[in-house]
């Protein structure tokens, strides 16, 4: 485990927005509380408006909370750093670089790239992706996209990992051998990883803890922990109850 | 190890049609052409030359309708035309003999135009030397045009480079000024405060406008001449930049942030790379326009350049010196958009596939 260990803590922090059109308000976290450490794959659920995506850009740095504070070995986060690198759900890959420069991209934003090449290699290895390292975003399919996409975020190696809906876009397939692909990585590393999904099969298939959220106002109403070794057997009596359970708390548990 | 040879490819493993180029695939997939298609196609690429020789044919045997000096100069200037053609007629045979049938292609390809431009030659000398239809010398057969152009060539290189310094220098700092108007208030909300109502103002007024406030205003004409072009270039390319770069997606600046890009990097690095197409497009814009402003302003008060050579001929009845100078701004403009036209393509190539 190469990365530090790092705590995060999330202290009583609400985040308000106020709309554009109109004088309204809305409050997508109200008084949220978590903290985790390295080591945790952290999945949120939890229905649109719930404001998980909230919670991974809060942590980010993009935006600021409202009121209450978001600490990483205490010390408050006040903006984005490479250190908690992200990955989006619409691939943000820049459309005028190619490959090798996206993933390039953050060591050049800071100067470090000269002498740091072979990391941009051993990053287009991991993902197989060395013979498209010329080709530009446009040319790759969605799956290869949100690989490059994920290790551009990578390459700092970041001691916290912030996935919002990484694999929403994608195929069922791909979907399947991207969650295997990430929690090779994680498992490699050991970083914090935070996870928004709207899927509960991946929250349950890829997270060692699931955050179940509700909206109006978005709050964490559970969190589950999920005592199950790797490679998860999706059809496992125990891995069917934990979906259950979760299903329950988002009152979608239709049988009992 | 590429597939040199088209016959081969049907019999190859995928592994070799992995590296299939995409000409390659074309002509794998393509239907056969019956020997009938093939005839044809080989009698279009050779009608050009045909066109050719009606041209030459067309001037030689027919009697003029006005006296003709120096005859031989219009049969020269076709003969040119001929010969490149035959020329670049080769080049796509051996080219294709030797494995690439893409320059062929676009031969074919463009057959027809050649045809019809020699087919045009010969209709308007028809028109003007022969019949007169066109009445000489108002409308001058090419004959003239030629002539003349290779008698004055000094004085009209001299008004060429004339118009060439003042475009370039009007469209380079209103291209330069626009980008930096253009980027700051895409970027900065004080300063889009400020500058915007200059340019809800001062656009929709034409450029020719200023022109006759200039030439009063402005200490010399050739920099009045050049205030005016640049505003125009100016105008497109701020506009275009300020909306490239305000339509910048919001999710790009996010990830570029934690990726640890600074806000100078967020400029210089995501939102000027994101806006290039749109600033690229102003940048042709600008181009038009400032031709269309150094015409009007060589046509009423600069006393040099292309478009005074044009309005002076006319005053003193030289209608041929007038068509020629005409042929020369029609050139250069061409070359000049040509040439914009492929450094926009290289610099965007990372849309070739993903824009049609």
């Amino acid at each position: 485990m190469a990365e530090k260990k790092v705590v995060l803590e999330i202290q009583n922090v609400s985040k308000s927005f106020a709309k554009v059109e109109n004088d309204e308000v809305t409050h997508a976290l109200n008084e949220i509380n978590l903290s985790a450490k390295s080591g945790e794959f952290v999945s949120l659920v939890g229905p649109s408006g719930c404001g998980k995506s909230t919670i991974l850009r809060l942590v980010a740095g993009l935006i600021m909370p409202t009121t209450g504070k978001i600490t990483v070995d205490g010390n408050e986060i006040t903006e984005p750093s490479p250190e908690r690198g992200m990955m989006f759900q619409k691939s943000t890959l820049f459309p005028w670089l190619t490959v090798e420069k996206n993933i390039a991209f953050s060591l050049k934003m800071q100067g470090k790239l000269k002498g740091n090449e072979e990391k941009v290699e051993r990053m287009l290895k991991v993902i197989g992706l060395e013979s498209f390292r010329n080709d530009y975003p446009g040319q790759l399919s969605g799956g290869m996209a949100q690989r490059v996409a994920l290790v551009r975020s990578l390459i700092n190696e970041p001691d916290i990992l912030l996935l919002d809906e990484p694999l929403g876009a994608l195929d069922a397939f791909t979907r399947m051998n991207m969650q295997d692909e990430i929690l090779k990585i994680w498992q490699e590393k050991g970083q914090l990883a935070l996870m928004v999904t709207h899927d509960v099969d991946e929250a349950v298939y890829m997270g060692t803890r699931v955050i179940v959220m509700d909206a109006n106002p978005g709050r964490v109403v559970a969190d589950i922990k999920v005592d199950e070794d790797y490679p998860r057997d999706r059809s496992s009596e125990a891995f069917v109850e934990y979906r259950n359970e979760i299903l329950n708390r988002l009152h979608f548990g239709g049988k009992k | 190890m590429s597939l040199k040879n088209p016959q081969n490819t049907k019999n190859t493993d995928s592994r070799q049609l992995a590296q299939l180029t995409r000409q390659q695939l074309k002509e794998l997939e393509e239907k056969e052409k019956t020997s009938w298609q093939k005839a044809l196609d080989w009698m279009i690429m050779v009608f050009p030359f045909v066109c050719g020789i009606i041209a030459v044919a067309e001037y030689w045997m027919i009697p003029n309708g006005s006296p003709n000096k120096n005859p031989y100069t219009y049969v020269g200037f076709l003969a040119i035309l001929i010969a490149a053609y035959l020329i670049y007629f080769a080049f796509s045979v051996v080219k294709k003999l030797m494995g690439d049938k893409s320059v062929l292609d676009m031969l074919r390809y463009r057959a027809p135009l050649l045809s019809a431009l020699f087919l045009l030659l010969a209709g308007y000398d028809y028109l003007t030397l022969k019949t007169g239809v066109l009445t000489q010398p108002f409308v001058p057969c090419l004959n003239y045009i030629i002539n003349i152009a290779w008698v004055d060539r000094a004085y009209l290189l001299e008004c060429t480079l004339h118009t060439l310094r003042l475009l370039f220098l009007g469209y380079f700092i209103g291209v330069a000024l626009g980008l930096v108007t253009g980027i700051t208030c895409g970027y900065s909300e004080k300063v889009r405060y400020w500058v915007n109502p200059i340019i809800k103002f001062l656009g929709p007024i034409p450029t020719s406008t200023w022109i006759p406030i200039v030439m009063v205003v402005a200490s010399s004409l050739f920099k009045g001449a050049v205030f005016i072009i640049a505003l125009g270039s100016w105008f497109a390319v701020t506009v275009a930049s300020m909306t490239g770069i305000s339509n910048v997606d919001k999710d790009f600046f996010d990830a570029a942030r934690t990726l640890g890009a600074s806000s100078r990097q967020l400029v210089f690095r995501v939102a000027i790379p994101h806006a290039m197409p749109s600033i690229l497009q102003g940048c042709t814009q600008a181009m038009s326009s400032a031709c269309v402003a150094i015409m009007i302003a060589e046509m009423m008060g600069v006393k040099a350049g292309l478009g005074w050579y044009m309005n002076w001929a006319k005053s003193w009845a030289a209608y041929d010196k007038m068509f020629a100078a005409l042929f020369v701004i029609c050139f250069i403009f061409t070359v000049v958009t040509k040439a914009l036209d492929l450094i926009k393509k290289r610099v965007l190539r990372w849309q070739n596939g993903v824009v049609k």
